[in-house]
């Protein structure tokens, strides 16, 4: 990883919800640096082919110094990430991560938030809550999990929350009607989502049609890369080749080959890892270039998105 | 009218355009402005649409007052048409933004006059209707040179004083852009 990991030990592993695990992770030497509310941090995992990094919200209160907790969810369809941080660590393991980051901050001068947690997307609100009560900010959490899989903290923070808690367990068919949580909201209304792309979407076009204003809708989510085809990236200023497999994103081809590319997010959000094209079409899967940037064919994406044909050529 | 590109903080304004769809469609404006936004409110269905008017002998600061009041309970899918002065506009947005609104929401018409509203930078008097630099400030007496530079939080262009090294020099006033 970079120079600026950070080396930490595994203090704790403890299973908050049939599919999720969370780990208690601690400074070897020194401290922690601080985090605000909506951080994350990425995890250096050695996997059978290659290093995988993946982004995790940091899901401890931010006064609680001296170590963070992320919580991860087993995919089914794990790249070895998650599988990894399931079946191969344990307590004492080192691990190495990245200072944190945070592109998922509270709208501080918001009147209200709603924050709205599907599955595993309940971790940023972890480090919300405390911060959000501590400001006696008006808040109320809507919680969608499968209590067969997900559902991680939820007795804690209906204890905790109360009239703000509301639980949607969809294994007790239990349903989240999003357009009666989005009715009536009064202005100063901020709604925050964290979970799967499909939650976020129902809420981003719930809102639109209510005639929510986009700058009132926040959300994360940090998605591993699809696969695609596998294809040839040349790098005109190092003269090198590096091929890209079908199940590894650009983005860690270039780093298996030792080439740094400035990177946060790793999925399609922060833009620190944007790159020039020199030619070849792009198969754009980020979230950051405009219609107009994509349409240019002059940079890409290198954490999610892939060459449309066989080759690309960067200028790297 | 010309703008010099350099300056960064000069508003330019649009006419505006219905936003939907929206809780609620407020028109708000000073009376000599009621024609700008006429034309939008006829295309509402009426039941969303609203006029906030000042009247003639209450005048603007009983208009704003009651928007204040009135837009604690308006949905967050409100949509604001503000017409009038310059400063009138930029009163009117920051009441709103303070009442949790985002100027996504809020759209400003053209002024209706030329006058500016004229801040000054040594002694923080407001000054309405300035049309000419530079000018003297109400407030401290000194003569001002009147930029382009706008204040979004004052709604108001910034006066700087023109003479401060030689307070004898007049220089000429010039009918402002």
């Amino acid at each position: 990883m970079s120079i600026d990991s950070i080396p930490v030990r595994v203090a704790a592993i403890e299973a908050v919800a049939p599919m999720i695990r969370e780990f208690r992770l601690e400074a070897i030497d020194g401290s922690l640096p601080a985090f605000s509310p909506g951080s994350h941090v990425q995890v250096a995992m050695p996997g059978e082919q290659r290093e995988i990094r993946n982004a995790y919200s940091l899901c401890s209160d931010p006064r609680e110094t001296g170590s963070y907790r992320i919580a991860v969810r087993l995919q089914e369809d794990s790249r070895g990430g998650s599988a990894f941080m399931h079946s191969q660590v344990s307590v004492g393991d080192r691990l190495q991560i990245t200072p944190p980051a945070n592109f998922f901050a509270p709208a501080w001068h918001a009147r209200k938030h709603l924050l709205i947690a599907g599955g595993v997307g309940i971790t940023p609100f972890m480090s919300y809550i405390p911060e959000l009560e501590r400001q006696g900010a008006d808040f109320e959490l809507h919680y969608l999990y499968r209590s067969s899989q997900t559902g991680a903290y939820r007795d804690e923070l209906m204890h905790r929350l109360g009239q703000a808690f509301n639980g949607y367990d969809s294994d007790a068919g239990v349903r989240c009607d999003l357009s009666v949580l989005l009715s009536n909201r009064e202005p100063g209304s901020h709604v925050y989502i964290c979970g799967p792309e499909s939650l976020i979407e129902g809420v981003r076009e719930t809102a639109r049609a209510l005639g929510w204003p986009e700058s009132l809708i926040h959300y994360e989510a940090f998605a591993a890369p699809e696969p695609g085809e596998p294809f040839k990236a040349k790098l005109v200023r190092s003269g090198r080749a590096v091929e890209v497999a079908a199940d590894e994103s650009l983005l860690e081809a270039l780093e298996r080959e030792g080439i740094e590319v400035p990177n946060l997010c790793r999925g399609g959000v922060c833009g620190q890892c944007v790159t020039s094209v020199v030619e070849g079409s792009v198969e754009h899967r980020d979230d950051f270039l405009s219609a107009d940037e994509k349409a240019s064919g002059t940079c890409i994406m290198p954490c999610v998105s892939r060459a449309a044909g066989n080759h690309l050529i960067l200028d790297l | 009218m010309q703008i010099d590109p350099s300056i960064k903080s000069r508003p330019t304004y649009q006419a505006p355009m219905l936003e939907e769809p929206a809780g609620l469609q407020l028109f708000v404006c000073q009376p000599e402005a009621r024609g700008l936004l006429e034309p939008l409110y006829q295309q509402c269905a009426s039941a969303q649409a609203q006029w906030v008017l000042a009247d003639e002998e209450t005048g603007t600061e009983a208009l704003l007052a009651s928007l204040q009041q009135m837009l604690v309970n308006v949905p967050v899918s409100t949509r604001l048409y503000v017409a009038g002065h310059e400063g009138f506009l930029w009163d009117v947005r920051n009441l709103a933004l303070e009442a949790g609104l985002v100027d996504e929401q809020i759209q400003l018409a053209p002024p209706v006059s030329r006058g500016r509203r004229l801040f000054c930078t040594h002694c923080y008097t407001l000054m309405e209707g300035v049309e000419a630099s530079p000018h003297s400030c109400s407030g401290c007496g000194r003569l001002l040179l009147v930029r382009d530079h706008f204040s979004r939080l004052h709604g108001a262009y910034v006066g700087v004083q023109i003479n401060a090294e030689d307070p004898s020099e007049l220089p000429e006033q010039e009918v402002l852009q």
